[in-house]
C-alpha cells in the first residue's frame, strides 16, 4: 500500500500557498483519486469515511443473519420482523435528513462520528432484550446510523473535484453498503466462534452484537483524531477564523428543497437504493422458504447481494465520471436512467423464475445494476446545488429509505402478495419511478432530451443565482464561485457554447 | 474484470448448494402408519416448564390394535419435539408440510434409538435451547434406508389435545447488561469530551 506522507501541513493553520499530496483545483479538491493512499487530507479522509460508513451498516443489519436464533430466543412472530425490518430503514429517513444539514452547518466529520457515536448504545443494548418490542426498537434506533452515508457523499464532494467525484462517492458509498452483504457473513462466524466457547445459543447472539458496536464507536474514533473537514482545514476552526463564513441555515435549506431536482433524485433513489435495503431484510428468507434451502446457503446468497457493492456500486460512480468526460451531465443522466431501467426489467423478471440456478444469476446480474444505480444518482447530486449540498444529499438519501419503507410496506407485509409476486410489482414500480429523471434539466448543460439553454446560460449564473445580491456584496458566495469555474467541466468534450 | 468476478461468484454459488436431492424427495406424511402409541406428559400437568429445568415423561410402544407385524421394517426409533397449531400461527418456519423433506413442524430431536419391541420410557429434560411455546411429542419408525415408515404421536390429528407449555430460558445475563451499559456510557462520553476539545481548539485558532 503506497502511503504518501509529504505535503498537507497541519491543517488549522491558514496560508495562502499549501502543499498537498494529490494534484488539487481551485477550491483546494482533489483532482485525482488514488485508491492506496492514505496521504492528508483527502485519501485519508475517504478510507476513513468509508470504513466508517461500512460499520453502521453491518451494525444495521447484524440481526437479519442471525434471526433463526433471535426469533426463537424472544419468540417472535413474521409480523414482528417485518415490522423490525421497516424500522432498521425508517429510523433513517428523518436522521439523512437532519445529517444533511448538520454536514453544512458543523462539517461531516463531527456530524457524522456524533451520530455513529450516538446511535452505538443501540448496538450494545440489543444484547439485553427481552421481547418482541425491544427488538424493533433497537433495530429502529441502531438503523439511525444509516445517515452517515449523507455525511460519506458531503465528505467526498468538499474533498473531490468534479472529474472524479462520482467515482469518490460512489466508491465511499460502494465499500460502506458492503457491510450489508459482509454482515451476513460475519455475524454467524462470531456466534458459531461464542458458541464454542460454551455459551447457550441465546447467550452466544447477545455477545456477537458487541462486535459490531465496538467497531462502530472504535471507527468514530478514528475519524475525530484523523479526519479533517475540507483540504483546507475544520470546520469549526475555520468557522472562528473568519475563513468560513457560517450560512443562514432556514436560507440553505428553503434553496435546498425549493430547487425541484432534489425531489426527483429522491424519488430516483428510493428505487435503487430503497431496492437494495428491501432486498437486504427480504433475500435470504424468500432463498430459504421458495427453495427449500437450509440456512447457511441462502445466507450466503444473500450476502452475495451485498457484496457485490464492492465493485457495483464505485462501478457507477466511474462509469458516471467517464460519461461526463466525452458528453458532460448529459452523458451521466442518460446512464443514470437507463442502468436504473435496466435494473428494474431484472427486477420483475427475477420474481417470475421458477428455477434456483437462473434465480441467483439473475439476482446478481439485476444487483449490479441497482447498486451502479446508485452510484450513478451520486455522480449527479453534487451539481445540483453548491450551496446546499447538503441538504440535497440528504433529501436524496433519505429519499433511499422512504423507498425502502413504501416497498416493504406495500409489498413485503403480512401475506397479501406472496414474495415473487412483491418482487415483480417493485421492478415494475421502480421502472416507474425512474422515469423523472427524463425531467432532471440543467440550463447551463441541458438535460436528457434538451440541449442547454438558448439564453447561454453559464454555471456560473446557475450556481451564483442560488445566493442574493446583498450576500454576494459580503462575499459569501466564494466557494460557489470556485465551484461554478470546476464545473465547467460537465460540458463534455463535444461543447455546444463557447468557452467565456 | 467485473464480468470475471460475477461468472467467479456464480460457480461457488452453485458449488455450494447441494446438488442433488435424495431420490424420495415425494415423501408425504399422509402416507405413514398410526402404528406408534405415544404419550408425553409433563412432570406436573397444566404447569408451565422450564426449558433447561422441568421434565417431560415419554413413552412409546407398537399399537396392540395394529397389524400383526407393523413393526417388521423398523430398525429405529426417532422421537422429536413438535409444535403444536397454536405457536405456529404467523411464523412460516414453523410450518406443516405433507412432504416431509419440507414439513417443520418437529425440528427439535429428543432421542434417536435402535428400534426394541418392549415399550420404552424416558424422562428428558426439556432442552436449553427449546423456545417458548405449546407442544407435543411425536414418534418417527425409521427404516433401514432412514425413510420414515410409520409415526405416533402424543396428540390427537388436530394436535389440539394433550399439549405441553414450555418457557425458553432468556439468554440474558447481568453482566451482559452491565457490560452494555458501560460501553453506551463510554461512547457518549468520549463523543462530549470530543466536542469540548473541538470547542477548545477553535478558540485557539481565534486567539491567534
Amino acid at each position: 500500500m503506497e502511503v504518501e506522507g509529504k505535503g498537507g501541513e497541519a491543517g488549522t493553520t491558514t496560508t495562502a500557498t499549501r502543499r498537498f499530496a494529490l494534484p488539487v483545483d481551485a477550491e483546494n479538491k482533489s483532482t485525482t483519486f488514488r485508491l492506496f493512499s492514505v496521504a492528508k487530507p483527502h485519501m485519508r479522509a475517504f478510507h476513513l469515511s468509508w470504513f466508517q460508513f461500512f460499520c453502521c451498516f453491518v451494525s444495521t443489519f447484524a440481526a437479519p443473519p442471525l434471526l433463526p436464533i433471535i426469533r426463537e430466543n424472544l419468540n417472535l412472530t413474521a409480523t414482528d420482523i417485518g415490522n423490525a425490518g421497516i424500522a432498521s430503514v425508517s429510523g433513517s429517513v428523518f436522521a439523512r435528513i437532519v445529517m444533511g444539514t448538520a454536514c453544512d452547518l458543523f462539517g461531516p466529520r463531527l456530524a457524522s462520528a456524533a451520530l455513529t457515536l450516538s446511535t452505538a448504545p443501540a448496538v450494545y443494548f440489543t444484547a439485553g432484550i427481552k421481547s418482541p418490542i425491544g427488538f424493533i426498537m433497537v433495530r429502529f434506533f441502531a438503523g439511525f446510523s444509516l445517515a452517515t452515508f449523507v455525511s460519506t457523499q458531503f465528505w467526498m464532494s468538499s474533498m473531490f473535484s468534479g472529474p472524479v467525484v462520482g467515482s469518490a462517492n460512489g466508491i465511499a458509498a460502494g465499500w460502506g453498503n458492503l457491510g450489508g452483504g459482509a454482515t451476513q457473513l460475519i455475524m454467524p462466524i462470531v456466534f458459531s466462534l461464542i458458541r464454542r466457547m460454551g455459551a447457550t445459543k441465546f447467550t452466544a447472539w447477545r455477545i456477537a452484537f458487541f462486535i459490531p458496536g465496538l467497531f462502530q464507536t472504535l471507527s468514530a474514533f478514528a475519524v475525530l483524531l484523523f479526519g479533517q473537514d475540507l483540504p483546507d482545514g475544520d470546520y469549526w476552526a475555520m468557522h472562528k477564523s473568519g475563513e468560513r463564513e457560517k450560512d443562514d441555515v432556514g436560507k440553505v435549506i428553503s434553496n435546498g428543497i425549493s430547487n425541484y431536482r432534489g425531489w426527483i433524485t429522491a424519488l430516483a433513489y428510493g428505487y435503487c437504493f430503497g431496492v437494495e435495503l428491501t432486498i437486504d431484510n427480504i433475500i435470504a428468507e424468500y432463498f430459504f422458504d421458495r427453495f427449500h434451502l437450509n440456512l447457511q446457503t441462502a445466507g450466503i446468497i444473500a450476502a452475495s447481494f451485498g457484496l457485490a457493492n464492492f465493485f457495483a456500486r464505485p462501478g457507477g460512480g466511474i462509469f458516471s465520471d467517464l460519461m461526463a468526460r466525452r458528453f458532460g451531465m448529459r452523458g451521466r443522466l442518460w446512464a443514470w436512467w437507463i442502468v436504473q431501467t435496466l435494473g428494474g426489467v431484472l427486477c420483475a423478471f427475477l420474481g417470475q423464475i421458477h428455477s434456483l440456478t437462473w434465480s441467483i444469476v439473475v439476482m446478481l446480474i439485476f444487483s449490479v445494476f441497482v447498486q451502479a444505480a446508485c452510484g450513478l444518482t451520486f455522480g449527479v447530486v453534487p451539481f445540483i446545488s453548491r450551496r446546499s449540498l447538503g441538504v440535497i444529499s440528504g433529501m436524496t438519501g433519505a429519499g433511499g429509505n422512504v423507498g425502502a419503507v413504501l416497498t416493504q410496506l406495500i409489498f413485503f407485509k403480512g401475506s397479501t402478495y406472496s414474495r415473487e409476486t412483491g418482487i415483480t410489482l417493485m421492478g415494475i414500480m421502480s421502472i416507474a419511478c425512474s422515469l423523472p429523471i427524463c425531467f432532471i434539466y440543467f440550463p447551463q448543460w441541458g438535460g436528457m432530451f434538451c440541449g442547454p439553454s438558448s439564453k447561454k446560460v453559464t454555471e456560473e449564473d446557475y450556481y451564483l443565482a442560488e445566493w442574493s445580491s446583498k450576500e454576494k456584496a459580503k462575499n459569501l458566495h466564494l466557494a460557489s464561485q470556485k465551484f461554478a469555474e470546476t464545473s465547467v467541466s460537465e460540458r463534455g468534450r463535444a461543447s455546444t457554447h463557447p468557452q467565456t | 474484470m467485473a464480468i470475471h468476478t460475477l461468472l467467479f461468484a456464480s460457480l461457488l454459488i452453485f458449488s455450494l448448494i447441494p446438488s442433488s436431492r435424495e431420490g424420495n424427495k415425494g415423501r408425504l406424511f399422509s402416507v405413514l402408519q398410526n402404528s406408534l402409541d405415544v404419550t408425553g406428559k409433563p412432570v406436573q400437568d397444566g404447569v408451565v416448564l422450564e426449558a433447561g429445568k422441568d421434565m417431560v415423561t415419554i413413552k412409546w410402544k407398537l399399537k396392540s390394535s395394529g397389524k400383526v407385524d407393523a413393526d417388521a421394517t423398523f430398525k429405529t426409533i426417532q422421537v422429536k419435539l413438535c409444535y403444536a397449531p397454536i405457536s405456529q400461527v404467523d411464523r412460516p418456519w414453523r410450518k406443516t408440510h405433507n412432504e416431509l423433506f419440507k414439513d417443520k413442524t418437529c425440528p427439535h430431536e429428543i432421542v434417536s434409538k435402535p428400534y426394541d419391541k418392549t415399550p420404552q420410557s424416558l424422562d428428558w429434560t426439556v432442552d436449553l435451547d427449546i423456545p417458548t411455546g405449546t407442544y407435543f411429542v411425536r414418534a418417527y419408525g425409521i427404516d433401514g434406508d432412514g425413510q420414515e415408515v410409520a409415526y405416533g404421536q402424543s396428540s390427537d390429528e388436530g394436535r389440539t389435545k394433550n399439549l405441553f407449555s414450555v418457557q425458553a430460558i432468556s439468554g440474558g445475563h447481568v453482566s451482559l447488561d452491565i457490560a452494555s451499559i458501560l460501553f453506551s456510557v463510554f461512547s457518549v462520553v468520549s463523543l462530549l469530551v470530543f466536542f469540548v476539545k473541538e470547542k477548545k481548539k477553535a478558540k485557539l485558532e481565534q486567539r491567534e
